[in-house]
């Protein structure tokens, strides 16, 4: 193996986890957040001679974001459930509620708002790192952030009322 | 519910355990690499309306293996990136998988033999121009072969390049040939350029290689070219190659 593939695959191995977790926050698919991370690493490892030295894993979620963000047009699956319960470490039970909980009220963002979300609150991005990567403007990141949380703050207590019914 | 909540309910619900197939990243990336390199370094051919694709044939055979002067070069790939059925040179009817006998000899080399400079053990690496012929494209007649030279001056080839389509003399870059093999006698990355250069620079990871060049003893104006082994491991795909002329302007 090449020195560069080496160094590649070291990287690949580190990053995989958050790039798939990130795709799966912005689909609720974990196929097609799997199949985004790939696009994300396939087009990263292309690029690989230029960029390993500088922010590999930024080209990577930069890609990763940019692929979902203009390839996708379908709504997301939803699972309504109860608010976010308190996390307890190794509760699997819990896990799988608050991942169904955060899809959910994922689902009732655009595509464009879930990335800045996903950027913001997942990657820990400032404003002006998700307009830049985003192309757009800090106050549209701004603007488009607010919205996105009203809307979350909104949709929460849905869930959790969609769930006391059943 | 508060940002931070938020923020705890996405980072809580990773899977640190996510596995994504990394040889298939790894193929899929070189694939789109070559076809980047393609598209920018074929905008020559392209202008010219031709269309140029590799067919990359290669030999399992061993230097020491008293049969391998006699020993065909067997199509260890052979991918047209337009989709079409991939075409094999007529002349070389290279059908036996790697590593097996057949019938046909080593193809008969055209002009001069280039000897590299590069040793395994008692061979010479060897470039030599061969005969081929592909249906349908009567303006290609010619390949270029990576092989080794024994002792007894026998040769055995490696991997052979060649266009599968448009006019093998055109001007500029055609196929560079890469070993993908896990070969114990790797070729060195190699090609051929058509015009007066007198440097081939490659670049790889953001440094600049040199190529050693040797013009073709029948048509002075074919540029064979390969890399050494200690500057460019071979199989490293190249991200970027020019040539320049004797003043130094980039053809």
């Amino acid at each position: 193996m090449a020195r560069g593939d080496a160094e590649f695959v070291e990287f690949a191995r580190a990053a995989s986890a958050r790039l798939v977790h990130a795709a799966f926050l912005m689909t609720g698919d974990h196929h097609q957040a799997e199949d985004a991370a790939q696009t994300a690493l396939v087009r990263t490892y292309a690029s690989w001679s230029r960029i390993h030295d500088d922010d590999a894993y930024g080209y990577a979620r930069r890609t990763l974001v940019n692929h979902l963000v203009d390839g996708w047009r379908r709504p997301m699956r939803e699972y309504p459930t109860d608010e976010v319960p308190q996390q307890r470490h190794g509760d699997v039970a819990d896990e799988v509620a608050t991942r169904r909980w955060l899809i959910a009220i994922l689902g009732a963002l655009s595509p464009r708002e879930r990335a800045i979300v996903v950027l913001r609150y997942y990657f820990d991005l400032s404003e002006a790192q998700v307009a830049r990567e985003l192309a757009v403007s800090v106050g549209t990141v701004k603007s488009t952030s607010s919205r996105a949380l009203e809307k979350l703050r909104t949709a929460a207590p849905q869930t959790a009322d969609q769930e006391a019914r059943r | 519910m508060s940002e931070d909540r938020l923020r705890h309910a996405m980072r809580a619900t990773e899977r640190p355990d996510a596995v994504l197939d990394l040889a298939t990243v790894l193929r899929e990336g070189r694939r789109l690499r070559t076809r980047r390199r393609v598209a920018g370094a074929g905008a020559a051919t392209l202008a010219a309306g031709l269309t140029a694709v590799v067919v990359v044939m290669a030999v399992g055979a061993r230097p020491d293996d008293p049969s391998t002067a006699e020993r065909p070069p067997p199509v260890a790939v052979a991918t047209p990136p337009t989709g079409a059925a991939p075409m094999v040179p007529n002349s070389l009817e290279p059908t036996s998988p790697p590593g097996t006998t057949g019938d046909e000899p080593t193809p008969k080399p055209l002009g001069q033999v280039i000897d590299s400079g590069v040793r395994h053990g008692t061979d010479q690496r060897v470039y030599f121009v061969v005969g081929v012929s592909v249906p349908g494209h009567p303006r290609v007649s010619v390949g270029l072969a990576a092989g080794r030279r024994a002792l007894d001056g026998s040769l055995t080839t490696d991997i052979l390049i060649n266009d599968v389509g448009g006019v093998d003399r055109s001007p500029g870059f055609h196929q560079i040939g890469y070993d993908e093999r896990s070969s114990a006698d790797p070729v060195p990355t190699f090609g051929y350029f058509v015009g007066p250069a007198q440097r081939i620079i490659g670049t790889v990871d953001g440094r600049q290689v040199d190529a050693r060049l040797a013009r073709w003893s029948v048509d002075k104006q074919v540029v064979i070219f390969w890399f050494d082994p200690t500057e460019l491991t071979p199989g490293e795909r190249l991200d970027g190659i020019i040539a320049r002329d004797g003043d130094g302007r980039r053809l």
